[in-house]
């Protein structure tokens, strides 16, 4: 049997997708994951942690993120730990999807969260002790399965 | 990142993952054509394997660039989980989206 759960930490300082790119798809292989799944739970890491290091801190230091995917009971969550400035994933702002892109004042402005959002069941959101810890739910149902996508 | 023209249209075949080293590379070269004058562009990305909200930044920066010089911009070949994000975007509205590249280079 695969391992139900697995955690890693990565740092600000490095090219982080290059770090969870090969741990997703190898833990969506390992489960059966259709490529679909694999690819949504890759675009939220690369959205949220580009997020983190692009927004996130005040300083030059090194600083660690931490993740874990867990799969169980046809569920998938993804927890990110992160000591960066708060952000509350439920205030960021929408992008202006109505607007046409002429008229819109941040063309691109929103579109990674409004991506993950998209691409989720359940979103949780806490600041503890100095941290976020945001934590992401996906249903993976017979419909996503059958696809071939 | 292959390049090529047919019919007057240049078309840039992205294979691979655009992920944020993917997306610079892309940048780089679609930033370079908008500056030769090139006004019809056509990504080919049958080969695509990931694209995220940078890559889509740039789609959208050669949508606005080509629109004030009357140009056009397509794309063609995506997968269907590639697809679902820019109707999750809401861009599957501005880019005309085809099926193959002939259809492409015919319709564009």
């Amino acid at each position: 049997m695969p391992e139900d759960s697995i955690s890693f930490r990565m740092t600000n300082k490095q090219n982080c997708f290059m770090c969870f790119q090969p741990k997703v798809e190898e833990f969506g292989a390992a489960h059966g994951l259709p490529m679909k799944v694999i690819f949504h739970l890759t675009l939220c890491l690369d959205e949220l942690v580009t997020n983190i290091i692009s927004y996130g801190y005040a300083d030059f230091d090194e600083h660690p993120i931490d993740v874990t995917i867990n799969y169980v009971d046809e569920v998938i969550s993804i927890r990110i730990e992160d000591d960066s400035e708060p952000f509350n994933i439920f205030e960021a702002p929408e992008p202006e999807l109505d607007v046409p892109l002429e008229e819109r004042k941040r063309p691109i402005g929103g579109m990674g969260i409004h991506l993950v959002k998209n691409m989720v069941d359940e979103i949780d959101y806490k600041r503890e002790d100095g941290k976020n810890i945001l934590l992401l739910k996906k249903n993976i149902c017979e419909k996503c399965c059958s696809t071939d996508g | 990142m292959i390049e090529s023209k047919e019919n007057g249209i240049t078309v840039l075949a992205v294979d691979g993952n655009l992920d944020a080293e993917g997306t610079q590379a892309m940048e780089v070269k679609v930033l370079a054509l908008l500056e030769a004058g090139e006004t019809s562009l056509l990504f080919d990305f049958s080969g695509l394997d990931y694209i995220n909200s940078s890559g889509l930044r740039v789609l959208v920066l050669a949508y606005q660039r080509l629109k004030k010089a009357s140009g056009k911009v397509a794309i063609c070949g995506v997968k269907d989980y590639i697809q679902e994000v820019f109707e999750v975007s809401g861009y599957d509205k501005i880019f005309p989206l085809f099926t193959t590249r002939g259809d492409a280079v015919s319709g564009m």
